[in-house]
């Protein structure tokens, strides 16, 4: 039976996410650790299901600035992703790279917008990867883009762009531990429901 | 202190002589104020999408055909009156731009066009409007003076 909507997946399809949370949030690791020279390690991600109003409430405030980097999906997948980044986690990758730290997102210049694109880019590829090689398809990724601005305008994207499909978003959020250091991380995975099935079928999850 | 009510993402509040409703961090949706100031009546609408398609999921607020054509009935019911209706509109940004996606944030600019035709269409003044640009708008409306506040991010408030 196919999904039509994100909440109508079972306990295998959501398996299913987490695994793919999983491995994409060890490459992303892997991936920073090398790029910050630091020993990165990650907890177990958990995938979450909510509304918007619920979603917007779980990551902050509507009206708290935020860092986060788009990729949009296409190929046999289709879809946005999209990675959140907030003050402390920017301030851990711009010390690393740049050793500069801010106190505002006021601060940070095109450089140290285009590094931190780059980080997002580098953490989302992590998981379409761990998404393509588990299910052995091909999905091509655009050219990232970066907002700082309102949660709630940002998270505004992933919601009116399947606006016809769904009322509920999927998010993957773990904890990194880079130098010592706990900091959140909060991924929206959003394929279409089109592809999400194409996902689950081809990995021969049947639904209900 | 004055009472202040939220309106959430595809959704809609009125009230009535005083208090104040506000809706936050208005991205590629669109906040509509429509106010009454003959009876100091005023709605605030936050939606999504340019229009329905089919029968739609039963949320008449996210689209702004039905959600306009609700509202209206709501308020209609409480005395105001479309003649007399000013409308104020903010949102609609486009927050990221993606190479080669044209499609990919248009849905503000659609969802501009929307609100205005559908406006037009039911008589009612667009009096003024903060829209498009690539940032995000929290919008508030005084029921007692029908003005109208847009805060952003590293902008000045402005009032419409």
């Amino acid at each position: 039976m196919k999904i039509r909507r994100y909440d109508e997946m079972n306990g295998l399809g959501l398996d299913l996410i987490r695994e793919i949370g999983s491995i994409g949030t060890g490459n992303s690791a892997t991936a920073l650790s090398s790029m910050l020279g630091k020993s990165v390690r990650m907890t177990v991600p958990d995938v979450q299901i909510l509304g918007y109003n619920e979603a917007i409430q779980f990551l902050g405030d509507p009206e708290e600035i935020v860092a986060a980097v788009l990729v949009k999906m296409t190929g046999e997948i289709n879809g946005l992703m999209l990675f959140i980044l907030k003050l402390d986690f920017i301030n851990e990758v711009l010390s690393s790279v740049m050793h500069k730290e801010i106190e505002d997102y006021y601060q940070l210049n095109v450089l140290e917008t285009s590094a931190l694109e780059e980080i997002g880019n580098i953490i989302i590829s992590s998981y379409v990867n761990a998404m393509s090689t588990l299910s052995e398809v091909t999905i091509n990724l655009s050219v990232p883009d970066i907002a700082v601005n309102m949660l709630g305008g940002i998270l505004s994207v992933p919601m009116v762009e399947f606006g016809y499909q769904t009322d509920k978003m999927m998010m993957i959020s773990g904890q990194f531990v880079i130098g010592g250091k706990v900091l959140h991380s909060d991924l929206l995975m959003m394929p279409d429901i089109e592809s999400l099935n194409f996902l689950m079928e081809k990995l021969g999850i049947t639904n209900g | 202190m004055d009472k202040q009510i939220t309106v959430g993402i595809a959704d809609m509040k009125f009230a009535r002589q005083e208090g104040t409703l506000i809706t936050y961090a208005l991205g590629s949706c669109i906040g509509i104020s429509l106010y009454d100031p003959m009876i100091k009546l005023g709605a605030l609408v936050h939606i999504m999408l340019p229009e329905v398609y089919g029968t739609g999921d039963g949320n008449a607020f996210k689209y702004a055909d039905t959600a306009l054509t609700e509202t209206f009935r709501k308020i209609e019911i409480m005395g105001a009156r479309k003649p007399r209706l000013v409308a104020k509109i903010a949102g609609g940004a486009k927050m990221f731009e993606l190479q080669g996606n044209s499609t990919l944030g248009n849905i503000g600019a659609r969802n501009i066009v929307s609100v205005k035709q559908i406006l037009k269409n039911s008589g009612v003044r667009l009096a003024a409007e903060d829209v498009g640009e690539n940032y995000a708008r929290t919008m508030s409306v005084d029921i007692t003076t029908g003005a109208v506040k847009i805060r952003t991010y590293g902008r000045a408030e402005i009032v419409l």
